[in-house]
């Protein structure tokens, strides 16, 4: 599921909080009547399975008859798996990717976007935003084809260009683990590009205007205007990309397998093989609550950072 | 002016084929015979062009069912999703109530809940509670988006007045009556930008399916694609022809409301 959904609103909350501007209503009910559907759903398909996973975490269990109690024992060898401990790598790999990869030219590309009097603004950032609507299936589908070590046209083109085809784009553990953050490049540029534009669409000209009057170069106006007001919304696409790549499954899984050599195996991939590959119902759980506890717990910590809670307005 | 805007525009272009040309691969593909697929240098328009390809996809495989499935888990799932997000959003949005507070940051809080920590025990508590049916559990998770909700309520925030909310109540109307002839209709194009989201979201979805459902003619689009990709024959020609009709709904709704959705999205985090 996504997570790019993920992170987007909390910081625009904690800022504000919801709105209290409201009345009351007349019957005392009625607010929570509105919500309560929201906090059914919340509580079965959400707290409810956080809750089991815990529980599960502390058992043995092939998906058959009685989860078996073994208390911490999962979690132990969790300790010792090599297997866990490069997805937990690949995975830390793919989040900085995500951040210090995909956001850079994100926010580049939405500066340009941002010209004025550029034409057909809409249209640019449209396109842009395409592959992110793409089923990520499709995007692994056709990526497995263009990386394609016989055949794929990007090793054609190489060949053609350099006189040297035959990379092993999926193949070699350094590169297939390069080939994803290429999908991901793809995939998630567009999409944080529109944030940004929205950003800086909201900068407020006179600033700019101001800081020319000081006399100030290009760059000066860049770090002195332009990043501080993008504070917010680049705290956010932080935290989003983040969430988004610490699940990461489908590229890996479908382009790798998770390999060569587990050099491409995330964590939900982990917690799949071992689940649904592997019947270990409780060894999985105990990676998933390490996962839980990872994300929610890092991006709390990145929401105090950055400032998210305390910003002005 | 126009001189010093072309490399401005040749950087746009060039970005544009980067973002789109895997995507026009994959259409010009579709039209090709197998053995052209691969031809060095590529062939932007397939000759000899042919429908071979779609022809093989839809006798060889159950691929309609395959796409219903997924049109109609989604449609289902969208629908159900925006009626939630709205009802919550507006109850966030336009009251006063204790525990208010801790009520949202607790449906805030499940957006760093990443869904491979839900994946086991939803598929164990679904197939042990009888509820697999992929009718049923392909729609669970995307029913209570939490995003949603706060798309909603920052819209409505922004957009109800509350004068006119006073208004009804002066004149005897019930909250629900409130909500459902004054609060929806003015809702309109927010719904709309999060229906496609919830949409996109539910269409797209792989990792959920793949553990629930395993029986194939039950499979959604993504699962069938998949099956074709990593059969022993890797059937490039009908991966690709799948592909491109798997990637039209998703596309031509994006398109249609993508304004409505690129500021819906961008809202909440702008002016949050």
């Amino acid at each position: 599921m996504t997570t790019a959904i993920a992170g987007r609103a909390r910081k625009a909350d904690e800022r504000k909080g919801p709105a209290d501007t409201a009345h009351r209503p007349r019957g005392p009910w009625a607010p929570y009547l509105f919500i309560s559907p929201f906090y059914l759903l919340y509580v079965l398909f959400m707290l409810v399975p956080v809750v089991v996973s815990l529980w599960l975490s502390l058992t043995e269990w092939v998906g058959l008859g009685t989860p078996h109690w073994v208390g911490l024992r999962n979690y132990r060898l969790l300790l010792t798996d090599i297997s866990f401990h490069r997805a937990l790598g690949n995975t830390a790999v793919f989040v900085l990717v995500a951040v210090c990869v995909v956001v850079p030219p994100a926010l580049l590309i939405a500066q340009v976007l941002n010209t004025r009097g550029l034409r057909a603004r809409d249209l640019w950032r449209t396109a842009y935003f395409v592959p992110i609507v793409v089923s990520p299936i499709l995007v692994a589908l056709i990526f497995g084809l263009l990386f394609d070590r016989q055949f794929g046209l990007i090793n054609s083109v190489l060949r053609a260009l350099f006189g040297t085809g035959g990379v092993d784009w999926l193949g070699d553990p350094s590169l297939a683990k390069v080939s994803i953050a290429l999908v991901m490049l793809w995939r998630w540029t567009g999409y944080l590009t529109v944030f940004f534009l929205a950003g800086l669409q909201n900068v407020p000209r006179e600033l700019y205007e101001a800081a020319a009057l000081d006399g100030a170069g290009r760059l000066r106006v860049f770090t002195t205007v332009t990043l501080p007001a993008l504070k917010p919304v680049t705290a956010f696409v932080v935290v989003t990309s983040f969430i988004g790549a610490a699940q990461i499954f489908e590229e890996p899984y479908l382009l790798t397998g998770g390999g060569p050599a587990e050099s491409t195996l995330s964590v939900t991939m982990f917690i799949y093989r071992a689940a649904f590959q592997r019947q270990q119902f409780g060894y999985a759980a105990a990676a998933a609550v390490v996962l839980f506890v990872l994300v929610f717990g890092l991006s709390q910590l990145f929401n105090r950072l950055l400032g998210i809670g305390r910003a002005t307005s | 002016m126009t001189r010093t805007r072309v490399p401005l525009y040749g950087v746009l272009v060039l970005l544009l084929l980067a973002f789109l040309a895997p995507l026009l691969w994959a259409l010009s593909g579709s039209f090709k015979p197998r053995g052209d697929i691969f031809a060095y240098p590529p062939q932007p328009i397939p000759d000899p062009f042919t429908l071979d390809n779609y022809q093989r996809l839809f006798s060889g495989q159950p691929f309609w069912r395959w796409f219903l499935m997924s049109t109609v888990v989604a449609l289902v799932a969208t629908t159900v999703s925006v009626f939630v997000c709205a009802l919550a959003g507006y109850g966030f949005a336009k009251f006063r109530f204790a525990g208010k507070r801790l009520l949202f940051g607790v449906m805030f809080s499940s957006l760093s809940i990443p869904f491979a920590v839900i994946l086991v025990p939803l598929f164990v508590i679904l197939v042990k509670t009888g509820l697999g049916s992929p009718w049923f559990a392909l729609i669970v998770p995307w029913v209570a988006p939490a995003f949603g909700i706060f798309m909603m309520q920052q819209y409505i925030v922004q957009s109800v007045p509350d004068s006119v909310l006073e208004a009804a109540r002066i004149d005897g109307a019930s909250e629900f009556g409130i909500f459902r002839t004054i609060v929806l209709p003015l809702l309109r194009p927010s719904l709309g930008a999060l229906a496609v989201w919830q949409f996109l979201q539910s269409y797209n979805s792989f990792l959920w399916p793949l553990v629930l459902v395993s029986d194939s003619s039950q499979y959604t689009l993504p699962l069938g694609l998949q099956t074709l990709f990593v059969s022993e024959q890797r059937q490039y020609d009908l991966v690709l022809a799948g592909a491109v009709i798997a990637v039209v709904p998703a596309v031509a709704l994006f398109v249609l409301l993508r304004k409505q959705l690129l500021e819906g999205l961008s809202t909440g985090v702008v002016k949050g």
